[in-house]
């Protein structure tokens, strides 16, 4: 323990900059980990239904695509067994000054834990609801007061006839008459829920519950749904979670060298601690105990600073899950002990396992080489062309890794491959040093700054690749999300270009989101086409039906339109060798489908499969006729004809209208006149270019957190580099005063460390954008592909990529103005008869 | 008469050492004269090195004046010093202080190149050779610093010292890490360089074959001047 004091203590007390330096970094690493991790429980939310609190305790829950034919409630209920069913609707609604909340359509007379004495009509014959304690809390409403609701578009009041405790969840709760009324769904549930007597057998009830209902039914679990939302995030949750894990890899770069650099300086003093009799385990413990200390502080500033950022990005993700996935309000973020004890350990190990190579190295420190005097300078034990084969062999087994399959969905393969990309550019960097080095050497002979930095670099090689290592890294990291951004983005703008051919789009007002379909009123059909041929100015009207699918475990949509008009007006775009017409002229009428490029790749589907859909209390077998890129869904869409839908869900409600204006028609003049027909009716009519905005802003919003991730990165890698230019300079204190004693200027002297910085920049701009291009080659063609199932077209953003380049070599320079600034004002008499 | 390449004028230095001050040097006195070697002996400790550091304007006098070639180093800017060292002043060390990184011509460049001297970086390393020459080296210029004996490395330092052709040349205990032989080398260039290169050259050793080559012989103790000899 003294020992450990005084050798590894007291000097990193006396250096606290560089210590604090790297306990930040440490701790950045380890709060983005925590961060995203947190944000992420907490915005894709429990999922649990607040129905155990309305309903009592549910044992199965009944659903169906395109709803529950509430007839089935009788049936059940009359079957031999001791159970309770009662009809659910759940579904959003718009608060003013809430957003989305969760409302529930129950039988409030009958349902368990209702109470008979709860009227779903008040005394005075108005609609009454329930409302949870925490939403009555938050819009400062009590019982009596009325609530306004926009269901479905429309404007609804309620009044308060009970305030429910409930926790933290925020609810409403209609009578189910008054739910279907609102929302336009007469004679359909969103499901049935069962709750088992305890003295019934629970594997003869739910037989006799599927003998009873037709087998397109879905008879599951509570719970089933919140896996099943999982499920469905998980690719989206993994990707966040290795982005956050890239700011722990750079900081281990860090840990490594801070180590490297500790065991170089007290070689001395371990050469005496060997001769006076110290084990080589002894000098392992010291230097493992050094980085045990880093990890130790920077994780704990970690998980505290962790917590923090969580609170500020779980928004972020949050509005990524409603536009991308579904619907779903964020829990508080919580930080419990299992979490904050797992930070810990991460930041602990990341720094073990950093500091074990040279710590390794210290132990084998000969005491006699050690304590000779007169050699000043350690030469570094590393091997370029060593580094070369290590380079090659992991540069193999990335592309070894990157055939393989993805594992339960998960692309391990394209993960493995990227870390051993980021070894092989990692293993290469002393060769790149020596060969850019030896390739300017006559460039750099013209000024002493140059000179002196370049050799510089050159002979503390093992700092040197290290610290353009970990830039590289993240410059890497930023060069290949922002070039699989930029692909995507590019893509999507294509795509828009293609899908939304309509001048109009008419849908439902009130806050939209992913898995929310809320239904257009009936009288639109009539007002768009009074009498079955289009208002004038108009030249064609889709109606599209969007609803749930669950298929194969995970979640879809499955959608109908008027493919019809979809081929005479649209561009849709099917995957390379399909005919585009023949496809949509073959769907009229049949069973037959289109799906989207990711639906196939999820489920393994191809053109000319067939596939059985549960639709209504039918099981429904379709020939997929082709597949089709499609970008606004990672889960999907199954796309039917019209006609073919409602054969099977007759009255099924359009979900949105695209409306086809006719040749010169003038689309502000029509969109005045739908929006003056339609008033009240709680529609919204869009013009394509802002409907293309939108899609534009979704998409910027979803790869914002993405962006917060890439900085972090950044700034652990400046840390990184400032650190070790300190050190740097203060291990070359000697050589920097006598370059004084030569004739420098202290302005030289600073010029030679931002030249140093400049040539480190440089190095690890030209590998990061390397390797950068090698990664998003893996991301856009791997990692995308098989976590979401999209073909991303190929567009590296120059432009931008050559602003952001020039602006971490920028901030490289910044970050090297500290120690440029030391190394000037060191007092050279000091420091050169230093022993 | 020409005046002395480097005086000292009631010359005191003192630091502070945990608070308390510490005296090193005592009204020192002394001049250097062009083409002159003056030697400063005396045992570790009695303040050669601080004396040292105040002639070749690295550090500043608590009392009295420095001048090199008539002017004050008290009153010089640091522009003015910088200046100073680039052209006037030379130095060498007791343990050689070559840069590891550079070739043995590029060291002896480098006092050009930071000076930013006329000519490119041809008549640079041209000079420097001919430095190189002087010291008899010139087959060395490829090497590196680690590739050479303690001799040849101070012989090397001494071309640095030179190339720029200072008026004042300063060697702290040149011969301390040498052994005989090299050191005799050493010294008898020294003793060359004021005589070919007008240099003053003032020479801190403990040595006394280093104190014979002196024209003038300086003993210090405890920071004062306690003998001063002409040879």
């Amino acid at each position: 323990m003294r020992l450990w004091r005084s050798l590894i203590l007291r000097p990193l007390a006396r250096d606290l900059p560089r210590t604090l330096l790297t306990v930040l970094a440490v701790a950045l690493g380890v709060a983005v980990v925590v961060a995203i991790d947190l944000a992420g429980d907490a915005a894709t939310g429990s999922f649990r239904s607040s129905m155990e609190t309305l309903g009592g305790k549910t044992d199965l829950e009944i659903t169906a695509n395109g709803g529950v034919d509430e007839r089935w409630i009788g049936v059940l209920a009359a079957l031999p067994v001791n159970a309770r069913v009662w009809p659910v609707i759940e579904t959003q609604a718009a608060l003013a000054g809430v957003g989305s909340v969760t409302l529930y359509g129950l039988d409030m007379l009958n349902a368990p834990g209702g109470r008979a004495d709860s009227p779903a009509v008040d005394e005075a014959g108005a609609p009454s609801c329930a409302i949870s304690e925490a939403l009555a809390r938050r819009i400062g409403l009590a019982r009596g007061a009325t609530l306004r609701l926009s269901l479905a578009g429309r404007a609804a009041e309620f009044r308060i006839a009970q305030v429910t405790a409930a926790g933290a969840a925020e609810f409403v709760a209609l009578d189910i008459a008054d739910a279907q009324q609102a929302l336009g769904r007469y004679g359909k549930l969103d499901r049935i829920d069962v709750a088992v007597a305890r003295n019934q057998d629970f594997a003869a009830l739910e037989a006799a519950v599927r003998r009873t209902l037709p087998s397109s039914y879905l008879i599951s679990k509570p719970g089933a749904r919140s896996e099943e939302n999982q499920r469905m995030l998980r690719a989206f949750r993994w990707n966040l979670r290795v982005l956050s894990y890239i700011s722990l890899v750079v900081g281990a770069f860090l840990i490594y060298n801070t180590i490297a650099i500790s065991v170089v300086r007290r070689r001395a003093e371990i050469g005496i601690l060997r001769a006076v009799g110290a084990a080589r385990a002894t000098v392992l413990g010291l230097f493992l105990a050094e980085a045990l200390l880093f990890g130790a502080a920077g994780a704990a500033f970690g998980v505290a600073l962790g917590r923090i950022l969580a609170g500020a990005i779980v928004h972020l993700i949050a509005d990524t899950v409603n536009a991308l996935y579904t619907t779903s309000r964020p829990a508080p973020v919580e930080l419990t002990w299992a979490e904050a004890w797992t930070g810990l350990a991460t930041g602990v190990a990341v720094a073990l396992v950093s500091a074990f190579a040279p710590a390794r190295e210290a132990m084998q420190v000969a005491p006699t080489e050690a304590m000779s005097r007169g050699s000043r300078e350690h030469r570094a034990r590393l091997s370029w062309k060593r580094g070369l084969w290590w380079s090659a062999g992991f540069a193999a087994a990335a592309w070894a890794a990157s055939l393989a399959a993805p594992l339960d969905g998960y692309p391990v393969g394209g993960y493995a491959a990227a870390l051993l990309a980021v070894a092989a550019a990692a293993t290469v960097t002393p060769a790149l040093v020596l060969a850019v080095n030896r390739a300017t050497r006559a460039l750099v002979r013209r000024r002493a700054e140059t000179l002196l930095a370049a050799r510089s670099l050159e002979s503390s090689l093992s700092r040197t690749s290290v610290v353009v290592a970990a830039l590289a890294t993240a410059i890497a990291m930023m060069a290949s999300v922002g070039i699989m951004v930029g692909s995507f983005r590019e893509t999507v703008t294509l795509w828009l270009d293609v899908q939304l051919r309509a001048d109009l789009y008419v849908r439902a007002a009130g806050p939209g989101g992913a898995g929310a379909y809320p239904p257009l009123p009936a009288e639109l059909g009539a007002i768009l086409e009074p009498g079955g041929r289009p208002l004038p100015g108009i030249a064609a009207v889709d109606f599209f039906h969007a609803l749930e699918l669950h298929y194969g475990g995970e979640r879809a949509t499955l959608g109908a339109g008027n493919l019809e008009v979809v081929r005479r007006f649209g561009r849709l775009r099917f995957l390379p060798g399909e005919n585009r017409e023949a496809i949509l002229r073959s769907l009229k009428g049949r069973d037959r489908a289109i799906v989207s490029e990711p639906f196939a790749n999820k489920h393994g589907v191809r053109s000319g499969a067939r596939l059985t859909l549960p639709i209504g209390s039918q099981l429904v077998t379709l020939t997929v006729a082709g597949i089709y890129y499609e970008y606004s869904s990672s889960q999907g869409y199954v796309i039917v004809d019209n006609s073919t839908l409602l054969r099977y869900l007759p009255g099924q409600p359009a979900t949105n209208a695209a409306v086809y204006l006719a040749p010169g028609a003038d689309a502000d003049a029509l969109r005045r006149e739908i929006q003056l027909r339609t008033a009240g009716l709680g529609v919204v009519v869009a013009p394509n270019s802002e409907l293309r905005r939108a899609a534009i802003a979704v998409f910027d919003r979803t790869f914002a957190i993405t962006w917060a991730l890439e900085a972090v990165a950044l700034v652990v890698a400046m840390l990184g580099a400032a650190n070790s230019l300190l050190a740097l300079v203060l291990d070359r204190r000697r050589e920097l005063g006598l370059l004084r004693y030569l004739g420098a200027s202290p302005r030289q002297i600073q010029g030679m460390i931002l030249t140093e910085a400049g040539f480190l920049g440089l190095l690890a701009a030209i590998l990061g954008l390397a390797l950068g291009l090698a990664l998003s080659v893996l991301l856009i063609f791997l990692v995308n592909r098989q976590s979401f199932g999209w073909t991303i077209q190929f567009h590296p953003p120059g432009a931008m990529m050559a602003a952001a380049l020039a602006a971490v070599w920028s901030v490289t320079l910044a970050a090297a103005l500290y120690p440029a600034r030391v190394a000037a004002r060191l007092n050279p008499a000091e420091v050169v008869h230093e022993e | 008469m020409p005046s002395p390449r480097l005086e000292l004028r009631g010359v005191s230095k003192t630091y502070r050492n945990g608070g308390q001050p510490v005296e090193v040097l005592h009204d020192i006195s002394l001049s250097a004269d062009a083409g002159s070697v003056t030697a400063l002996v005396g045992r570790s400790g009695c303040g050669k090195t601080t004396l040292l550091n105040l002639a070749g304007a690295m550090d500043f006098p608590t009392a009295g004046e420095v001048l090199i070639e008539g002017r004050a180093t008290g009153s010089l800017s640091e522009a003015e010093l910088t200046a100073l060292r680039r052209t006037r002043v030379g130095f060498v060390f007791q343990f050689f202080q070559l840069l590891p990184t550079l070739t043995v011509l590029e060291n002896v460049e480098l006092p050009l190149l930071l000076a930013r001297g006329p000519g490119g970086p041809r008549s640079h390393a041209a000079a420097a050779l001919e430095q190189l020459g002087w010291v008899g080296l010139e087959d060395k210029a490829a090497s590196l610093p680690y590739q050479l004996s303690g001799g040849q490395m101070q012989r090397v330092a001494l071309a640095r010292a030179l190339v720029h052709r200072p008026d004042l040349l300063i060697a702290d205990e040149p011969t301390g890490n040498l052994d005989t032989v090299s050191g005799d080398h050493v010294l008898a260039l020294l003793r060359e360089s004021a005589k070919r290169f007008g240099a003053a050259v003032l020479v801190a050793t403990h040595s006394a074959e280093a104190a014979a080559i002196a024209d003038v012989r300086v003993r210090l103790k405890d920071g004062r001047i306690v003998a001063l000899e002409r040879a």
